[in-house]
């Protein structure tokens, strides 16, 4: 049988369970936009566990990563800090906003902020922050998913089909199960593709240079530039390192697919688990990675910018038998489409409660919300497929501007999350946005990465400079809600109020 | 209302285990960003189990980071 009929095969296969998961998902749906929207705040370890790391881990981990360390190096391993990060920011801060999301009924980023900044102003400040830069994370997870089916059919199937297929797949799912099936596709995406990445680096490592250890030797022998700082191209500086530990870190972690995740968890315990164990999976899937890239930047040398993302596809047609190579773009397809879900699943949840059911229906019934918020995944998957096939760039660049985006709320965020100090004003939050938003736009676009610093570090900084000064000349929030938040923080964290 | 008195700041840990955990993370973390990754451990030499320095340099570091949140974990920090 033809490599191109069992890799296609193998992933519709994939496909199809996915869509049977959500049928099933559905089944056991009460039909609250609780259950629909956020798993009933019933999600225990194992399935947080592997959604969070399936959501996290996308086609940026499965074939961006790759692709980095073939045209980087070894600075890729940079990873591990951003992974670590995520750990202890899900432990310190996921776990403050499980405990106020509980307490106060939020589903959203933008509900937790604007009820303690008492301001609908931040609450569309942050909605729009949140959407806008997510999508931009759609189209990172359409484009991978595009190349990965365009790939594994011999190039029958084109990039736009094979994006548009695999959008509607997630949209249906997430719209016939809600977060259910999300979560439950994703347990099964979380195992397949850690399995399939590993399994299919070992084996090209094995058949290529007869083991990971001669690969690392091979490319100390005929590549040394990659195997130091800053890499080949001198992306690695030490600016452009901490600004992508940052970014891809807190960036992440404050996009709404995952502080919706931390709303969803059973308990607390469950959350700190939850961070102090997912830098395991996190991290050691870069693993893998490097000896892809790096073994790949030696055996196909001469793929030019966003080319090199395809170096694992690659690889595989070329070096591995069709069965393998099928079940393992089956598990980039995973990687790729639990992120895609996730984040349809957040914009329709943000769109949904924060815009509609506050300012255009705000009394409506359950089914109603729950039929509108599948009404917008479609509008979502339209406009991630115009901007998927649209515009392309490297998928790490397309992850990094996503987080840089929302990496700006990160004021606003501890401003709730950790009492104590000065409090932080609406109008102090809204302009540290904006200013962060603009600053941006210019060391990203203008001015990319003054003095080497990645520009969401630069937006960061003038953020939190912004925040800071127009808080002291602004009113802060109502004496009543800073005690009723903050004490409910000290409560969590200490056990009672001071 | 009126007698209502922020908290301590939260930036701060305030248990013994709470900061053990924060100082030790730290400082691992400090290991793994610049100067440390651009100066001492940028190199390929020595050779650790036919693995390059950096790359296990870094390996020890972040396991040692994920061991810390562990030990967090269990003291219920």
């Amino acid at each position: 049988m033809e490599a191109w009929v069992v890799a296609t095969g193998l992933i519709g296969l994939y496909l199809v369970l996915t869509i049977v998961l959500g049928f099933v998902a559905n089944r056991r749906m009460t039909g609250d936009m609780e259950d629909f929207l956020l798993y009933g705040r019933k999600a225990g370890f194992i399935v947080l566990y592997l959604t969070v790391v399936a959501s996290f881990h996308s086609s940026f981990a499965f074939l961006g990563s790759g692709g980095f360390f073939y045209r980087n190096g070894i600075g890729f391993w940079a990873a591990g800090t951003w992974t670590l990060l995520v750990g202890a920011i899900t432990y310190v801060i996921g776990t403050r906003i499980w405990a106020l999301g509980k307490a106060f009924n939020y589903m959203t980023p933008a509900d937790m902020l604007a009820d303690f900044y008492e301001s609908e102003a931040v609450r569309v400040t942050v909605a729009v922050v949140s959407v806008v830069f997510t999508i931009l994370y759609i189209q990172v997870q359409a484009q991978g998913l595009g190349y990965i089916i365009n790939v594994a059919s011999g190039g029958r199937i084109s990039f736009e089909v094979g994006t548009l297929i695999l959008l509607i797949v997630a949209a249906v799912y997430l719209m016939v199960g809600g977060l259910r099936a999300v979560y439950w596709t994703d347990v099964l995406q979380g195992v397949w593709m850690y399995i399939a990445v590993w399994v299919g680096a070992l084996v090209l490592s094995y058949e290529l240079f007869g083991g990971p250890l001669e690969l690392w030797r091979a490319v100390s022998e005929q590549r040394p530039d990659l195997l130091s700082l800053p890499g080949p191209e001198g992306f690695f500086r030490p600016g452009m390192w901490i600004g992508m530990t940052i970014t891809l870190s807190f960036g992440i972690v404050f996009q709404p697919h995952m502080m919706i995740r931390y709303y969803t968890a059973v308990d607390a315990k469950t959350i700190k688990l939850l961070g102090a164990t997912t830098p395991i999976y996190l991290m050691t899937l870069y693993i893998p990675a490097a000896l892809v890239g790096l073994g790949g930047a030696l055996v196909m040398p001469g793929l030019e910018g966003a080319e090199a993302d395809r170096i694992f596809p690659e690889l595989l047609f070329a070096y591995t038998n069709p069965w393998l190579t099928g079940a393992i773009l089956a598990g980039a397809t995973a990687a790729a489409m639990s992120t895609l879900d996730s984040i349809l699943h957040a914009n329709m949840t943000v769109l949904t409660r924060d815009i509609y059911q506050r300012f255009i229906r705000p009394n409506e019934s359950q089914g109603h919300y729950i039929n509108v918020g599948r009404a917008i995944v479609v509008g979502l998957l339209v406009i991630g497929y115009m901007l998927s096939v649209g515009t392309f760039d490297y998928l790490v660049v397309l992850v990094t501007l996503s987080g840089a985006g929302a990496l700006q709320l990160m004021p606003a965020i501890l401003g709730v999350c950790f009492p104590g100090g000065r409090t932080l004003t609406r109008a102090g939050v809204v302009w540290g946005i904006v200013a962060g938003l603009v600053t941006l736009y210019l060391t990203l676009v203008v001015v990319p990465h003054p003095l080497g610093m990645h520009g969401g570090l630069w937006g960061l900084l003038v953020n939190t400079a912004v925040a800071l000064n127009v808080s002291v000349f602004t009113p802060p929030p109502s004496a009543e809600t800073i005690r009723r938040v903050h004490g409910e923080v000290e409560r969590f964290v200490y056990g009672a109020e001071e | 209302m009126d007698d209502y008195r922020p908290p301590r700041s939260h930036f701060l840990p305030r248990t013994r285990d709470g900061r053990t955990a924060t100082l030790l993370f730290v400082v691992f973390f400090l290991f793994a960003m610049p100067p440390m990754t651009h100066t001492a451990l940028n190199r390929a030499d020595p050779w650790i189990l036919g693995l390059p320095f950096f790359y296990v340099a870094l390996l020890v570091v972040y396991t040692a980071l994920i061991l810390v949140l562990v030990w967090a974990y269990r003291r219920g920090v």
